[in-house]
């Protein structure tokens, strides 16, 4: 087992911890972006460049944004009904 | 070790599962199921991989030299963009509650009785 | 169900599946012997059949272009579920202006900032344009070049703020992209069977190896996936931007 897959297994399973522990989902955002990007490395090491492409797009930048908006439109208190 | 990339599945979909578990707020549950399925996707690929071969794109170099299992890549590749949209619809569904109940507690939010 | 009892019986569902667990995780293939045959067989098959080099694509657009029509279709309806949640309970008019907290100054937009992102959302969408257009020669296909189109858009908010963004990206627009994309790809099933030959499969030409019009009918069910993906995930920015917009007065 090379010492680089070993390792980014190793962060990728730290990174899933943290973004479960952090229990804040304002902190959470920053978790799920830096888990996207390591499972985007690690896809990477893995000899697989397309699924690394779609996962560094979609977890690092679309998903952690939506997760902002959410965010700001619950803080914003728009409660109708 | 040659078990890790199970042992490290293993414990993605594990921790995940008690983050939803013991999860206060909606919004954080769903950024935890998103580790469960992120185990999913790191289960397929290891199961793919194999040492000394190359991405399954033959352009720099000619068809028949050792390559990574495509099929399991094509799997993955759909879900996480699929996976994504799922989640953006489990966010609306979150807001949603949010605005006719006012938390995102699950505690809070009893079954109706 | 009170939280300490969900634990106690997560705790006692581990327990139970605790002690097979050495048992399957010993009898998983040792990592890297890659013992799957399907792959190799897709491998040695695909530029001899096709004349792609993508072996990706290659599953994902015809030998299982199937399994990806189901996709497009479940991403059709999570956007749609999506737009229905949160469109219905706005209504249409369109003020187009940002929420504000109370107490709270907005700060104004960088001028770095909105120059960077200027600068960098054309060139993403071009690259996005590029991945999505060589799916079948080097790693890329319709997914990716979608949802780098995708963030191209998120560039262009961070660039330009609500106001000037939500008057520049039309629903209608995007809505008949994402649509039809889907369609294209459903419908681009049926032109096979003009000529006897069953849905979806790969009569065209195949082409050259190596070249951009390689690969039949994956190259108009690769542009279909890539419409949907990208109008798809423009209409969940929108659709999530817009509820952090002000109320209307008028209302």
């Amino acid at each position: 087992m090379s010492l680089l897959l070993y390792m980014l297994f190793l962060l990728t399973a730290a990174a899933g911890a943290g973004v479960v522990l952090s229990r804040d989902p304002r902190r959470q955002v920053l978790a799920l972006s830096a888990n996207g990007l390591v499972l985007a490395l690690l896809f990477f090491a893995l000899q697989a460049p397309d699924v690394a492409f779609s996962e560094l797009v979609v977890g690092t930048a679309a998903l952690p944004l939506l997760y902002l908006v959410v965010l700001a439109s619950i803080r914003g208190g728009r409660t109708r009904d | 070790m040659t078990v890790l990339p199970w042992a490290v599945c293993v414990w993605l979909f594990v921790i995940g599962l008690y983050g939803i578990i013991t999860s206060r707020n909606y919004v954080h549950l769903i950024g935890c199921l998103s580790v469960v399925q992120s185990a999913t996707y790191v289960l397929l690929l290891a199961a793919g991989f194999r040492w000394g071969a190359a991405a399954p794109i033959f352009y720099d170099h000619p068809p028949g030299t050792p390559a990574v299992d495509p099929v399991v890549q094509a799997l993955v590749l759909t879900d996480i963009v699929i996976g994504a949209a799922v989640t953006a619809l489990l966010l609306a569904l979150a807001l949603q509650l949010h605005r006719r109940k006012g938390s995102l507690d699950p505690e809070e939010l009893r079954a109706m009785r | 169900m009170p939280p300490r009892l969900r634990l106690a019986l997560f705790a006692l569902a581990l327990a139970c599946i605790a002690p097979a667990l050495p048992r399957v995780i010993g009898a998983m293939p040792v990592f890297g012997s890659h013992p799957l045959p399907y792959g190799d067989i897709i491998n040695r098959l695909a530029p001899v059949q096709r004349h792609v080099t993508n072996m990706v694509s290659a599953v994902n657009f015809d030998y299982r272009g199937f399994d990806t029509l189901g996709e497009e279709m479940m991403l059709m309806v999570a956007v749609t579920g999506t737009a229905v949640l949160l469109r219905g309970h706005r209504g249409e008019s369109l003020t187009a202006l940002p929420a504000t907290v109370p107490g709270r100054r907005i700060p104004p937009h960088s001028e770095a900032l909105v120059l960077t992102a200027r600068w960098f959302a054309p060139l993403t969408i071009l690259f996005g344009l590029y991945v999505a257009l060589h799916a079948t020669v080097t790693p890329g296909g319709g997914f990716q070049g979608g949802v780098i189109i995708a963030s191209a858009l998120l560039l262009l908010y961070l660039g330009e703020g609500y106001s000037g963004w939500r008057r520049f990206m039309r629903t209608e627009a995007l809505d008949a992209i994402e649509g039809g994309g889907s369609a294209a790809y459903a419908l681009a099933g049926l032109a096979p069977m003009l000529t006897g030959a069953e849905y979806l499969q790969n009569t065209l030409p195949p082409g050259q190896l190596k070249s951009l019009l390689s690969g039949g009918l994956m190259l108009i069910l690769n542009a279909g996936v890539a419409c949907a993906v990208a109008g798809g995930f423009g209409i969940l920015f929108v659709e999530f931007l817009e509820e952090t917009r002000a109320e209307d007065p008028n209302q």
